[in-house]
This record gives structure tokens, C-alpha cells and sequence, in this order.
């Protein structure tokens, strides 16, 4: 009867911690990680030869407070990228010093896709000034270099350029954009021609970069701004990183299986045991 | 007490310790299969030193080539080697694990483009330099320094987990307009069948201004 008793208690207490068991083995699965992070890029630039010098304004859409500032921007500059999140901005631009909450000159919205880089750049002449939102090439066909062409100068209204004598833009009038062209790498001399005006500079134009030469009104003459739009790897690796030995991973016996076998062949056997201490109690106790 | 009687409580006694002891090892188990903690540790004091004015766009990769990096938050300070490509293409890790190294192949730290640095994280007997990378959040500071001595700032942007049957190689190694920075160690589980970890770790920064 004792056994019995115990038999049943200690089959109840092991089938509990079983369970437990069960629930905190199944505990320890893993979250798993989120995806894409959904960002893109802007840069502001201001390409107008004759307009004075603007404040940039940069809002997310729907809000009233400005993201990014840039003060005084003049003729030929060029801000750096900004990562934002991907989705609707707009982009104003006011007289510098004019307060933000005056009426802004221009102004115009953007649609920023995830991975995506825009250039915003005051165009034109101030009688005819425009912000054009341009896509920017980000990736390059392998081993090439990019390069498009951006024509802001007034003093020469058309400019055809060429690197290392290939063509890049055949007769770009002002305030227009020429589509990317591939070119082999190298270190070339830039020809800007067309017209009265002439200017050559030297230019780096390494494999895997995307590139946008402005062409500006000097003080003396043209310029060219060998704009850097995105660089990327030479060779990209291929699949993941080898960059563990598994000496802090979790470790010891990775199966539960002998530990679950061992209790279960221990209660089978303790439970045909109690049955037989049970049993035998009808039987004659004495023999002789 | 009948022979047959003291068999069966023998037996009972037996089967209990068995159970007993399954029970007991299915706990420990358990138990010890927990990885080595990621113990808080006091945070690296701010390097100090020129920060180059982030490069214009014009003249960008005209930057020194990186020699050291810290992330004060998670105790790491260690040179940087060189890495390449092995002969199948994937990107070389260092010989030691504790140091990171930069891939030649990728943008120098600070000028456009992503910065690939990776490094371990552990040996195979403990925490490697990058053990604790994945406790990097939004937010937190990275520094690389150039061997002119000027410093390089990153701001991580976010931390992602891949695993390595599905690396988004464009993703984390595709062009940007921008100066960035990738930190990429080991995670996830382990696979003692394959000798390496299935997933990567990947810390996306970017150029703090």
C-alpha cells in the first residue's frame, strides 16, 4: 500500500516536471530578426547662375517644421546626401534670411524611394528658376564609371563634354541634365566645348563610381565640379562572413532524447515493479 | 521478505533514480546550454583626435586608409588588418579573433560608399572582438581612426540579423551616395555539424557630420 502511495505521488510530481520541461525546452526558440531598413538619400544643390543666394528648406510631408536647414546657399553649391526615411518630402527655397515662415520662392515635392538617391537642385535662370528633381544612378554596370552632365552656365548656353576624347553629353543646353554614360575607369582630361568657352580639367573617375560634372560660370571663364554621386565595392563579396568558432554558442548534449528515454524507461520500470509489490500480497505468506 | 518481493522493490528503487537522474540531466542540460553571458562593461572613454571635415562630394576617397577602431559602448578597441577576398570570393576574415580588419575592396572609412570591416565573434574558446556587437543600437558612436590620425565618426543606423542561406549581398554591400560603414560579425545559432554560426550579424552607420 506505501509503495502504491509513493508510486502514484512520484508519477504525478515527474509527470509536472515533464511538463515543465516540455514548456521551457519549447521556450527557447528564437525571435527573428526584421527586414529592410527603408531609406533613401537627398542632396539640395543650387545651379542657378543669376539667382542670389537661397536658404533650403526640407520637410517631411504633412509637417511644418523643416528636417533640414541649409542656410545661404549660393550659385554652384552642392550639399551632401542625407539619408532619410523613404516617403513624401517637399523642398522650398526663400530668399536667404527670409524667415521660414515667409511664403517660399519655390518649392517642390519629392517622392523618396527605399534605396533610392535624389538630387534637388534650383535650375535655370532666376527669370525661369525651377527646382528639378533628378533620380541619381547609384550603381554602375561592373567595373565601369558613370558620369552625366549637368549645364549651368549662361555664359556658354550649350557644352558638349568629353573624357579622354569619348563623348559623354553631346550639346547640353543650360538648365538641362544628360543621361549617365559608361565609361572605362581611369584618371582623363575632361573637355568642355561648344560655342565661344573651352575649359579642361583633370578627373578621377575610379571603377564602380557614379559621377555628375557640373558645368559652372567661373570667374574667369567655365568650371567644371566633378560631383562624387555614389561609390561601391571593386569586387563584392559573395554569400555571408565566416566569423565564428562556436566557442560562446550554446552547447552540451543538443538532443534531449537520452534524458527524456532514461525517464521514461525509469517510470516504466518503477511502475511494473509497484504492480508487482501489489500483486503477490494474496498469496499464502508462510511456506513452512 | 520474498525473494520476488525484494526484485520488484529493487527494481521500483532503479526505476526511480533512472527516471531521477533523466530528469535531472534533461535539467542541467538545460541549463548549461545557455551562452556565455554579454556582461555590461564599462564604456571606453571617446577617442579624441582631428575629425576631417567629412569629404567634399567633389574630392571624396581622397581619405587616409583606416588603421584602428573603437565602439566605446561595447568595450572594443583593436587595430584593423587588411582583408581581401578568399579564392571562392567571399570575404576574408582575420586569422586571430581578436582583431577586426577592413576590406581593401571596399570605400575607405568616411570617404563615399560602405566601409566593410568585420571581425569574430569568438574562438572556440570564448568571446572573439566582435562577441558583443549585436547590443549596438541606433544611435550609438563609432569611431575609425586613418593613419594620418584624424577620426572618422559613424552614427549606427540599425542592426540587422541575416541568415548566411540568404545574405542580401547588395544590400549590405551595394554602392551608397554617402560615407557608411559596415560592421559584420557572427549569429543566430550555431551548428556544431557545420563548425559555424548560420546567420551574420550586419551593423549598418553612417558618416556622423
Amino acid at each position: 500500500m506505501k509503495a502504491k502511495k509513493l508510486t502514484r505521488r512520484t508519477l504525478a510530481m515527474i509527470g509536472l516536471l515533464a511538463l515543465g520541461l516540455g514548456v521551457a525546452v519549447a521556450g527557447t526558440a528564437r525571435a527573428s530578426e526584421g527586414s529592410g531598413s527603408g531609406t533613401g538619400w537627398i542632396r539640395l544643390a543650387h545651379l542657378s547662375p543669376n539667382t542670389p543666394a537661397v536658404d533650403v528648406y526640407l520637410y517631411s510631408f504633412g509637417n511644418s517644421n523643416a528636417m533640414i536647414v541649409l542656410h545661404h546657399v549660393s550659385y554652384g553649391t552642392v550639399s551632401q546626401y542625407q539619408e532619410v526615411a523613404a516617403g513624401d518630402y517637399s523642398v522650398a527655397m526663400r530668399p536667404a534670411g527670409a524667415a521660414a515662415s515667409t511664403e517660399a520662392v519655390l518649392s517642390a515635392s519629392v517622392d523618396i524611394a527605399p534605396g533610392h538617391a535624389y538630387t534637388v537642385a534650383g535650375m535655370g535662370p532666376e527669370s525661369g528658376l525651377r527646382l528639378a528633381v533628378l533620380d541619381d544612378e547609384l550603381t554602375t554596370p561592373s567595373g565601369q564609371a558613370l558620369v552625366r552632365v549637368i549645364e549651368a552656365s549662361l555664359k556658354q548656353r550649350v557644352a558638349t563634354v568629353t573624357f579622354d576624347g569619348s563623348m559623354i553629353a553631346h550639346k547640353v543646353t543650360f538648365g538641362s541634365v544628360s543621361s549617365y554614360q559608361a565609361v572605362p575607369p581611369g584618371t582623363g582630361s575632361v573637355a568642355v566645348t561648344d560655342g565661344s568657352g573651352h575649359v579642361s580639367s583633370q578627373v578621377a573617375l575610379k571603377a564602380d563610381t557614379v559621377h555628375t560634372l557640373v558645368v559652372l560660370d567661373g570667374t574667369n571663364g567655365l568650371e567644371t565640379v566633378n560631383l562624387l554621386d555614389a561609390a561601391g565595392n571593386t569586387d563584392d563579396p559573395v554569400g555571408g562572413v565566416a566569423t565564428g568558432f562556436g566557442g560562446t554558442a550554446p552547447h552540451g548534449p543538443s538532443s534531449p532524447v537520452p534524458w527524456l528515454a532514461a525517464i521514461v524507461a525509469g517510470l516504466a520500470l518503477a511502475t511494473v515493479a509497484a504492480l508487482r509489490l501489489r500483486r503477490p500480497s494474496r498469496r499464502p505468506i508462510s511456506q513452512g | 521478505m520474498r525473494p520476488g518481493r525484494l526484485a520488484a522493490a529493487i527494481a521500483l528503487a532503479a526505476g526511480l533514480v533512472a527516471a531521477g537522474a533523466g530528469a535531472g540531466g534533461l535539467v542541467l542540460t538545460r541549463h548549461s546550454a545557455a551562452a556565455t553571458p554579454r556582461t555590461p562593461v564599462p564604456a571606453l572613454p571617446t577617442p579624441t583626435g582631428p575629425i576631417a571635415a567629412p569629404p567634399q562630394p567633389s574630392d571624396a576617397g581622397q581619405v587616409a586608409a583606416p588603421v584602428s577602431l573603437t565602439i566605446p559602448v561595447i568595450d572594443v578597441s583593436t587595430k584593423l588588418i587588411r582583408l581581401g577576398l578568399t579564392a571562392s570570393g567571399a570575404l576574408q576574415v582575420p586569422s586571430t579573433t581578436s582583431v577586426a580588419g577592413w576590406y581593401t575592396g571596399s570605400s575607405r572609412p568616411g570617404a563615399t560608399g560602405p566601409a566593410v570591416i568585420d571581425g569574430h565573434i569568438d574562438s572556440y574558446a570564448g568571446p572573439g572582438i566582435f562577441f558583443r556587437l549585436i547590443d549596438l543600437h541606433r544611435g550609438n558612436r563609432i569611431y575609425v581612426r586613418r593613419a594620418d590620425g584624424t577620426l572618422a565618426v559613424f552614427t549606427v543606423t540599425v542592426v540587422h540579423m541575416y541568415s548566411k542561406n540568404a545574405f542580401p549581398t547588395q544590400k549590405v554591400y551595394g554602392p551608397t551616395p554617402d560615407a557608411e560603414l559596415r560592421l559584420i560579425t557572427c549569429g543566430g545559432v550555431f551548428d556544431p555539424a557545420r563548425g559555424s554560426y548560420l546567420s551574420n550579424v550586419v551593423v549598418y552607420a553612417v558618416a556622423t557630420r
